[in-house]
């Protein structure tokens, strides 16, 4: 297309499809909640709606896309719509980071005295300020929970060590897929992002065992600001790790199919940095739950 | 020790930064600048984590796993 112009999308349907799958979708899962027998079906009846808009309305994308149809001014607004979307990313995981750190620094040193000594010994009688707090002080006296019971975690450089080794492996494998479709080796690309979406896979399954050694041993969303940081940071990573999964497929397929040249494949960058980002986010929380 | 790993940290965070920067400019040197940052994000993560390793194998630092009975 020679006009540079916006490009205004024709008419489609899309939208009001994914707009009657997330209502759906949370009709069901409100209901769930209240035990009604029909919530479940609902939701899952939502969820599909909801799969079936994205694979529609990313094909139609895709479709235009490989068709020649879009512009310069397209290619930029699909940048700026990948940089919006990784801002509240960003913001998503600074909440949690945020409120690790306020606990940590600040909420539990303060209930165990410190600063003006205002919270302690009179609010919750007991209390030692420790991490990992795995007991809210509220709960103190309540089904017999005390504070600081004798706690062992998972090993650091057990299971969460070997994660970051597979998930930094797969940083690495993604940078040279990268490397080979700039240089437009595609045998090459093709076997690196296989490789990256097995090390992904495989990050997964671990993850998975983790969580199964750490509830074993007694830590769960309830224990205290840590069970409920931990398993919010942690399982709010593995689904974008599922995701970035999801994603890498896609790209492999669209890999497979030749939409991409060296020089032209924004999809593939916004899914590689998407990549880069979950892994850094690991990083992040490997110092800071297992380390400092 | 934990200044000198949060430091690295916040520059990989940079790169991540300076990729995405690259990554919004596109053409050929956006696409250039994204990818020499990516790549100097996962060398120094790399970096980072036998940094973590050997640290501990030092003794430098302790991992968090045992909570301090009563």
């Amino acid at each position: 297309m020679s006009n540079q112009d916006y490009y205004v999308p024709h008419g489609t349907y899309w939208p009001i499809i994914g707009s009657i799958g997330i209502a759906t979708l949370f009709v069901g899962f409100a209901n769930l909640m209240h035990d009604v027998s029909w919530g479940g079906p609902v939701m899952g009846l939502g969820g599909t709606i909801v799969i079936f808009m994205l694979f529609g309305w990313f094909g139609t994308v895709v479709k235009e896309s490989v068709g020649g149809i879009y512009n310069k001014q397209v290619d930029r607004s699909f940048r700026w719509g990948m940089s919006w979307f990784i801002f509240s990313e960003v913001m998503f995981f600074a909440a949690f980071f945020g409120a690790l750190f306020y606990a940590r620094v600040i909420s539990v040193p303060w209930l165990g005295g410190a600063g003006n000594n205002l919270f302690t010994p009179e609010l919750w009688e007991g209390f030692k300020a420790a991490w990992p707090l795995i007991s809210t002080p509220g709960a103190i006296g309540q089904n017999g929970t005390e504070f600081s019971v004798g706690f062992e975690l998972v090993d650091a450089w057990g299971l969460p060590a070997l994660n970051t080794a597979l998930l930094l492996t797969s940083g690495v494998t993604i940078t040279y897929a990268h490397h080979a479709l700039r240089n437009g080796h595609r045998n090459a690309l093709i076997a690196w992002m296989v490789a990256t979406i097995a090390l992904g896979v495989l990050f997964l399954g671990f993850q998975i065992t983790e969580y199964g050694h750490a509830y074993h041993e007694g830590l769960k969303l309830t224990s205290g600001i840590y069970g409920s940081t931990f398993y919010l940071l942690t399982g709010f990573h593995g689904f974008h790790v599922t995701v970035g999964v999801i994603m890498l497929t896609v790209i492999l397929y669209r890999i497979q199919k030749g939409h991409f040249s060296s020089e032209n494949h924004f999809a593939f960058e916004g899914v590689a940095w998407y990549w880069h980002f979950v892994d850094v986010v690991w990083l992040g929380l490997f110092i800071f739950v297992y380390w400092i | 020790m934990d200044i000198i790993i949060i430091a690295i940290l916040v520059v990989i965070l940079f790169s991540l930064g300076s990729a995405l920067v690259g990554m919004l400019r596109g053409g050929g040197k956006g696409s250039d600048k994204m990818f020499k940052s990516l790549r100097t994000r996962i060398s120094l993560s790399v970096f980072l984590f036998i940094l973590l390793m050997f640290a501990s194998f030092m003794g430098w630092i302790e991992p968090n796993n045992v909570l301090p009975t009563q």
